[in-house]
């Protein structure tokens, strides 16, 4: 079960901030002003700078060298923990599941820029205490009180998406009755000039599944989610807006950044997630796409999809919550499965935003635009793929009694 | 430069240099830097140490000198005012 959300991302610093511009269908993709940058791209899915409540929790000198991704993850964290109404015993047994990509680079960044402009001569140890990926995990435990088992992944786009899926493992194997699973990265210069490099990024706003499309967008953020075993869950009376019903995990084994083509990995995660489900295509109604909005991933994604599902996929709604809050990297998966949750929650499909002319080779398709629509939905799947070859796909239900 | 003014950059030095979040003028002058006003913990120690090196031009070789140093703002500003070159 899945018994509280929270998240932040450019559309908001809440998960009724998240739905309302889900159904709004905006799209928060602007001009990048985190950094000076002078290459190609201009564009971000930037989260306006504002300190957490949870922060307060912290003391002052932790307080003031959180990176930016670890201030996100303790927002998500505290608001998807109050969500669940996780007291502090629930807390202290929990198990936490950590993805990000590049962890406090950004502020990293600053030492050097700093110190390359002369603004200070010396290093700055207090500066670079937020570079490490597992400073998240020692943030959020040290502000909400987790005492259980933790672990930090890094697989690249599907950071968190396995840490839904491996918090869910943790609860399964008997480890914890609650697990909360995290994803959070922000907008820092190696990834922005690293994908402006590569030609990967759009240089207006992403459209995924467009025929014009051109790349991606980054964005940034963080989601939590607590997920809980469904008896334990239903003895405190928690209410549960979805359920995790599989997931499924494989590799490419192909290249450092592109898919491999017929989408082997990708394949092979979806159909392992849905016989982790138990449940035939038939029964999703609706997919929640990687959807970058790069030529290569679209194409891949669509391959794997029409495998999977056949003539049945022009049926499906299909979007990509990468077009109203850009890709958010290590933090995509989760604020995906976040997404994924409201959509089941709501009954809404969320909307491509910017999809104006579909690509001909998927006229046939479901592609659904702004506005979006309201409709109850019973499963949903929502898929994260990684540079490197790293796929995982979660399948989600709605909460009985729904 | 004469003691006020001093103090003054000692603890703008203190508040920006450490990202305090207390305006300047709200540091105490006679309390112990390192202690329950401010919130600084080991890691700001060692910060503070190679920020007032770096401004002023002194030498913290040691602990002891350390502890002497940061009694408190006033404290400081006499170990910059006697140690300082020229």
């Amino acid at each position: 079960m899945i018994t509280g959300v929270g998240v932040v991302c450019a559309l908001g610093g809440d998960v009724p901030a998240l739905a309302a511009g889900l159904v709004d269908g905006r799209c928060a993709i602007g001009p990048l002003t985190l950094f000076p940058y002078r290459g190609r791209c201009r564009s971000a899915a930037q989260v306006p700078e504002a300190v957490p409540a949870a922060v307060a929790a912290l003391p002052l000198a932790t307080t003031r060298r959180l990176s930016r991704p670890d201030r996100f993850a303790l927002a998500a964290a505290a608001e998807a923990c109050g969500a669940a109404g996780l007291d502090a015993g629930l807390r202290r047994r929990a198990a936490l599941a950590v993805g990000a990509t590049t962890g406090g680079m950004f502020e990293t960044e600053e030492v050097y820029r700093r110190r390359r402009a002369g603004e200070e001569r010396r290093f700055r140890l207090s500066r670079l205490l937020g570079t490490p990926l597992s400073t998240t995990a020692a943030a959020v435990s040290q502000a909400l009180g987790f005492y259980g088992p933790q672990v930090t992944l890094s697989t690249a786009c599907s950071s968190s998406a396995l840490a839904v899926a491996l918090a869910a493992d943790s609860i399964r194997r008997g480890e914890a009755r609650v697990a909360l699973a995290l994803g959070t990265d922000g907008l820092c210069r190696l990834t922005y000039a690293g994908f402006d490099a590569l030609q990967a990024l759009d240089l207006d706003r992403c459209r995924p599944f467009d025929r014009h499309r051109r790349g991606l967008s980054l964005g940034e953020g963080a989601a939590a989610l607590v997920l809980e075993d469904a008896e334990h869950a239903r003895a405190r009376g928690a209410r549960a807006h979805a359920a995790l019903l599989g997931h499924g995990t494989a590799t490419d084994a192909h290249h450092p950044t592109a898919p491999h083509p017929e989408g082997r990995g990708a394949l092979a995660a979806l159909r392992a997630a849905l016989a982790a489900a138990g449940l035939p295509p038939e029964a999703i109604d609706y997919v929640n796409a990687h959807g970058t909005g790069t030529p290569q991933n679209d194409a891949m994604e669509v391959g794997v999809l029409r495998a999977v599902f056949g003539s049945r996929l022009a049926r499906v709604p299909l979007s990509s919550t990468k077009s109203q809050v850009g890709h958010c990297l290590g933090a995509a998966g989760a604020i995906e499965a976040a997404v994924t949750v409201v959509a089941l929650d709501e009954g809404i499909v969320p909307p491509t935003v910017g999809l104006r002319e579909p690509d001909p080779a998927w006229a046939d398709l479901d592609l659904v635009r702004t506005p979006g629509r309201r409709v109850p939905l019973g499963a949903a799947l929502t898929s994260s793929y990684g540079f490197g070859g790293h796929n995982v796909t979660l399948v989600l239900g709605r909460a009985e009694g729904r | 430069m004469d003691r006020d003014s001093l103090r003054r950059e000692v603890k703008d030095l203190l508040a920006t240099g450490l990202r305090l979040q207390i305006a300047p003028g709200d540091i105490p002058d006679d309390a112990p830097i390192f202690g329950e006003t401010l919130g600084l913990d080991s890691i700001d120690a060692l910060e503070l140490v190679v920020l007032v090196e770096d401004r002023f031009h002194v030498s913290i070789p040691d602990e002891e000198v350390g502890r002497r140093a940061f009694g408190s703002v006033d404290a400081l500003v006499d170990f910059i005012l006697a140690e300082r070159p020229g």
